[in-house]
């Protein structure tokens, strides 16, 4: 990623969450962003297997993970780790 | 499974407050390399971050740099260092002139001097100065460093460690791998653990840690060194709130620090660090020297073993 400035963007900006699971029936992405929400971010199933979705977000700190057939997953290439308000661990992404 | 993750991932009760940004500044630390490089390329571009940040009065506070005492002497003729310290260190930050040890209680001077100008909702930024930052790559991580203090405020975390990449034969890789996780799951096992969840790089230098925090690991007895290690022993005891962040691939300014003997010192020191804090822990306890007694010998033989190992590889 790309960040050019110390401070900060207000701008949104689309950021791409990709999930290597090609045996799952369904992924989804759950983050502060959509209140954790499963039903928000449905990721979609791409031709090489893994799950993609697009998501605009603001500028900060979010905190998300990927629901594997409905099991909370980390992001393997995430930034950063952290843990949500329950104490699981989950993925960390920047946004600038 | 399912209902369990569903549960796991609802918001709590109070889950936005979390996300909402405290009012607190946060406190750049600057720890001024010990040998001064042969020029400023490195330094030079970590100043230039210390002038911005300086400017932004409104986040941060009036940044500190940490400079030995030993470092000021043995370049005090220098007119190089002294129109660098001057003109670019001095005027974009609090020099704290300091006689140390060693890096560690450079670390205990700074980050004491901040928190003391500090306030509850504050947040502290250790920014080790002797990294190659003039680099292509050194750059990109300036630009990432900022993350640190950002995480531990928006997130509310007590501390947020970030972890660079080096390569499996880098020697920093290998003293943690066969040296300090090693003697950590001897000596604190449930804690190693944990902490791995989170990090590769317990010894990070680059961190950033809230004041309530800091304010405890401050009024500890401060270790002689490893530092990181024991600050984050101490937050996974005391449940405290840990990130990690990856900051990039920079590298330390050469400085021996890749040396065999380097590393054997500092695998021997954190053995003794461990030490000392299980003893401290355990000596309430009836008949702590038998347990003691046991886990030295196993560490002991890992400690052997991890410097046959780098022995191998750096030798």
């Amino acid at each position: 990623m790309n960040r050019s400035t110390y401070g900060p963007n207000k701008t949104l900006r689309a950021m791409n969450f990709i999930c290597n699971a090609p045996q799952a029936k369904s992924v989804r992405l759950v983050g502060d962003f959509n209140e954790w929400n499963p039903a928000a971010h449905p990721m979609k199933h791409m031709p090489d297997g893994a799950w993609l979705i697009t998501v605009e977000l603001k500028h900060g700190h979010h905190r998300y993970a990927f629901l594997v057939d409905g099991t909370l997953t980390l992001d393997p290439h995430a930034q950063g780790i952290t843990r949500n308000d329950q104490g699981e661990r989950v993925s960390l992404v920047p946004v600038s | 499974m399912k209902n369990a993750a569903a549960r796991a991932t609802r918001p709590a009760a109070g889950a936005k407050k979390t996300r909402e940004r405290r009012a607190g500044k946060i406190h750049p630390v600057v720890i001024y390399p010990f040998r001064q490089p042969v020029d400023d390329s490195d330094l030079a571009p970590l100043y230039e971050l210390i002038a911005r940040l300086d400017t932004e009065k409104s986040q941060y506070a009036r940044p500190i740099t940490v400079m030995d005492r030993k470092t000021h002497y043995a370049n005090e003729t220098q007119k190089r260092f002294q129109e660098f310290r001057k003109g670019t260190v001095a005027r974009h930050s609090d020099i704290l002139d300091a006689w140390c040890v060693d890096t560690c209680q450079m670390w205990y001077s700074g980050l004491g001097m901040a928190f003391d100008k500090g306030s509850p909702d504050d947040v502290y930024w250790l920014i080790p100065g002797d990294f190659n930052y003039g680099t292509a790559v050194g750059r990109d991580v300036l630009g990432r460093l900022h993350d640190l203090p950002e995480i531990c405020m928006e997130l509310d975390q007590d501390v947020c460690i970030g972890e660079i990449e080096t390569d499996h034969n880098n020697s920093k890789q290998l003293i943690d791998t066969y040296g300090t996780f090693a003697l950590l799951y001897n000596w604190f096992p449930a804690e190693a653990r944990e902490l791995r969840q989170y990090t590769e790089r317990p010894r990070s230098e680059f961190f950033a840690i809230r004041h309530g925090f800091l304010g405890e690991v401050l009024r500890q007895r401060w270790f002689a060194y490893e530092q990181t290690v024991v600050m984050l022993l101490q937050a996974v005891s005391s449940s405290r709130r840990i990130s990690r962040f990856f900051v990039g691939n920079v590298s330390d300014l050469p400085e021996g620090s890749d040396s065999l003997a380097s590393a054997m010192q500092q695998v021997e020191r954190t053995e003794r660090v461990l030490k000392t804090i299980w003893r401290e822990r355990h000596q309430p306890n009836p008949g702590w020297t038998e347990e003691y007694r046991v886990l030295e010998a196993q560490s002991e033989q890992v400690r052997r073993t991890a410097l046959i190992v780098l022995e191998n590889l750096l030798g």
